[in-house]
This record gives C-alpha cells, sequence and structure tokens, in this order.
C-alpha cells in the first residue's frame, strides 16, 4: 500500500472511532440572535425573589434552585433546595446533565444578577427553554425576604400572604444557614446534584 | 487563537503575532505544494490534477477528527469555536462568483497572494481585481442588502441539521472524502495532460 491509501484508512479508523464515542458536548449555539435576546429579556425568563420564596416555602418539585456562586459562597449561605454549580464549571461542562429533564424549571442566581444573566443566555442559546433568573440575585433575595419589616397599621389580606410567604421562607434560610457545619454538610451533600435523579428514573 | 484567547485574554501582539506565524507557516506550505501555480489550480477544474480537492479535503477532514478527539479529551472547548453563520441565497451566488473568478483567474484568494509573493504578474493584477470586488461589494452594499443577508440560517452544524451524532457525520464524510479521492485520481488517469503536468 502506498502511503496515501495508509493515511486514507487511518483516517477513516480514526473516524470510526469517532462514532463509537459520546460527544453530546459539541452542541452548538443555535439560537437566533435577535430572538435569543428578546427571550432573555422578556419578563416571564425571571422570577422575582418573592415568587422564589413562594417555591421553597411550598416545597415546589417543579422547580430546582442553581447556586453559580463558589463553592465556599455557597457552603457558607445558600438559599435552601439550591444546588452548587460554580459558575466557571457551568459553563465548561455539557449542560444536557444539568437540564436534561426540561419538564424542571432551573432557577439560577448568584450575588448579583450578573453571572446567573450570562449563564441564562447561554442555556437558552443551547435550546434549554426551562431555565429562568431569580431577579437580583442573592443580595435582593436578602433585600426583600430576609430583611422584610411591616410597618403601618393595618394590613391587607395580599400584603399578610405575602409577609407570611417571605417570613417562612426566611426562617427556613435561617434555619439551614445556622446549621451546624457537620450537619450542614450532610444537608449539603444530599443535596448534590445527580444527573439521574433529574432523569427522574423511578420517580 | 479563537478558542484559546477566549479563555485567556492575551495581548493584541500576541494574537497579531500568533496569526502572523500560523499565516506565513500557511503560505510557506501553499507555495512548496506548488499552490503558486494557476496550472496547476485550473486543473481542478479540467480534471487532470486534483492536488487542490486531496489537499484542502485531506486538511478538512484532519481538523474535524483532531478536533473532535481533542473536545472528546477535554482539551478544546467546541462550543467555543466560532461557527460561520449560513445566509442560504449569498453563499450560493457568492459560490458562483468565487468559482468564476477562480477558473478565470485562476487562483484562490490565498494562492493569489502567495503566488504575488513570488512576484507572478498576473498573481497581482488578481489580487487587486479581489479588491476591486470588494471595493464594489461594499459601495453597492445597501442595493444588495436584500441579497445578501435572505435565508439566514444561523451557525448551523450540517450534522445538527440532518439530525445524526457528530461522530457517525464525521465517518461519513471521511468515508465520502476517499471515494472521491478515488474518483479523482480516476479522473486525473483519464484526463491527464502530461504538456502541463511534467512541468508542474
Amino acid at each position: 500500500m502506498n502511503i496515501r491509501k495508509e493515511f486514507s484508512v487511518l483516517l477513516i479508523l480514526l473516524s470510526l472511532i469517532l462514532v463509537l464515542l459520546p460527544l453530546t458536548a459539541n452542541r452548538s449555539f443555535t439560537a437566533q440572535p435577535e430572538k435569543l435576546l428578546t427571550d432573555v429579556l422578556n419578563a416571564d425568563a425571571s422570577f422575582t425573589v418573592d415568587q422564589v420564596a413562594e417555591f421553597i416555602v411550598r416545597e415546589d418539585p417543579t422547580v430546582q434552585l442553581i447556586d453559580l456562586r463558589p463553592a465556599g459562597e455557597y457552603r457558607s449561605q445558600a438559599i435552601p433546595g439550591a444546588v452548587n454549580i460554580p459558575y466557571a464549571d457551568f459553563i465548561r461542562s455539557d449542560p444536557e446533565v444539568w437540564f436534561g429533564n426540561r419538564k424542571v424549571r432551573n432557577i439560577f442566581y448568584s450575588t448579583g444578577d450578573t453571572e446567573s444573566d450570562y449563564a441564562l443566555v447561554y442555556s437558552r442559546g443551547l435550546g434549554y427553554d426551562n431555565s429562568y433568573v431569580m431577579e437580583g440575585g442573592l443580595s435582593e433575595w436578602v433585600r426583600t425576604v430576609i430583611n422584610t419589616k411591616f410597618t403601618g397599621e393595618r394590613i391587607t389580606a395580599r400584603e399578610n400572604a405575602l409577609f407570611e410567604t417571605r417570613r417562612r421562607a426566611g426562617e427556613m434560610f435561617a434555619e439551614l444557614n445556622s446549621l451546624p457545619d457537620s450537619l450542614k454538610t450532610k444537608y449539603l451533600e444530599s443535596k448534590k446534584f445527580s444527573a439521574k435523579k433529574l432523569d427522574g428514573g423511578c420517580e | 487563537m479563537a478558542p484559546l484567547s477566549s479563555l485567556y485574554s492575551f495581548p493584541e501582539w500576541l494574537n497579531i503575532l500568533t496569526a502572523l506565524l500560523i499565516g506565513t507557516g500557511f503560505g510557506f506550505a501553499l507555495e512548496q505544494a506548488g499552490f503558486s501555480s494557476s496550472r496547476k489550480l485550473a486543473g481542478m477544474f479540467y480534471g487532470y490534477d486534483a492536488t487542490v480537492l486531496k489537499v484542502f479535503f485531506t486538511a478538512a477532514i484532519v481538523a474535524l477528527i483532531g478536533s473532535q478527539f481533542l473536545s472528546y479529551f477535554g482539551l478544546l472547548n467546541l462550543n467555543q469555536v466560532y461557527v460561520n453563520e449560513f445566509y442560504v441565497t449569498a453563499s450560493i451566488v457568492g459560490g458562483i462568483i468565487m468559482g468564476a473568478g477562480f477558473i478565470m483567474g485562476g487562483f484562490c484568494p490565498g494562492t493569489g497572494l502567495c503566488a504575488m509573493s513570488i512576484g507572478k504578474i498576473d498573481a497581482m493584477v488578481f489580487v487587486a481585481g479581489g479588491f476591486a470586488g470588494a471595493f464594489l461589494f461594499t459601495e453597492t452594499y445597501p442595493m444588495i442588502e436584500g441579497l445578501a443577508t435572505a435565508n439566514f440560517r444561523g451557525p448551523v452544524k450540517i450534522n445538527e441539521a440532518l439530525g445524526l451524532s457528530p461522530g457517525l457525520f464525521t465517518f461519513i464524510l471521511v468515508a465520502a472524502a476517499a471515494a472521491m479521492f478515488w474518483v479523482a485520481e480516476l479522473a486525473e488517469k483519464k484526463f491527464a495532460r502530461p504538456d502541463i503536468t511534467n512541468d508542474l
């Protein structure tokens, strides 16, 4: 065999190996820019902290909070039920692992809005329309939900419900974050993201 | 240095220096492979020399296979590699204009520069023609904007449009390329022009 034939056979064999490899990470950014921009700027793509508080209090199973902050910050303070995927890891990995289950609404939050908004554009651009952001991030959460105070003489039913939800969410938040370190680690370990759980295997 | 420079910020001069080195290497490879001869390039059209097809297609499939292996081993993030955007109409019209220019001038843009740098006068005229075309395009762009942006499909990949896995698509393309090379070599024998090819 001459060198050209050998080279052709080598290339064919290498590509045969490629057929057998799982290459799911090669999904491309298919969204059209205008549509993507309208999508992520739309109010439908974000939840207010009060909406998120309600999800937590109701323990809504169709919602998954994703904490994009570094692991250390997550360990010292986190919203109950959130899982930690540091932003740097998030953009390097194949999002199919996190977003495989389209019925779950994934809500990103970070300290402010920056990283969660990046993550939203990234995941929506890859076609995961089940991703959302929590507006204002953790700082807004602390300002609105945790530091909520009622001042005034009378309270309407609606205000009362809102206040109740915030108070309950605040309690859950305080409960989780005041656990002793050992218990907390245990709790967070149990919350670790497992792809299998998302697939909904035996639920 | 697209995939690297989006991860790490390199200074501007390093980006330009890298581009210069890669470009010099590319030009050198083209020239020493005989690609600054328009007779060799035109051979593709008349069938007596399929080197152009074999070289460029081999480069493409080697890059295709290599990038996917790098991605599999975690050395290259293919999500950050730029994918050309697909304007269907503009691709067809542009392809016809480019092809006509290629066979009339005897060079493609890259090999034209290559031939110009070794002092070929026809290549200098060819490159001047290229610049004139670019100038005309820019000046008349408002008139042809509708045509240029028609049928925009975004940065679509063929395997995704066909619903194939990247590995399977690569395999099909490589097999097709090998078959094409074989046909091309048959054509080289059939349309042989010893008077030209012996000079090359």
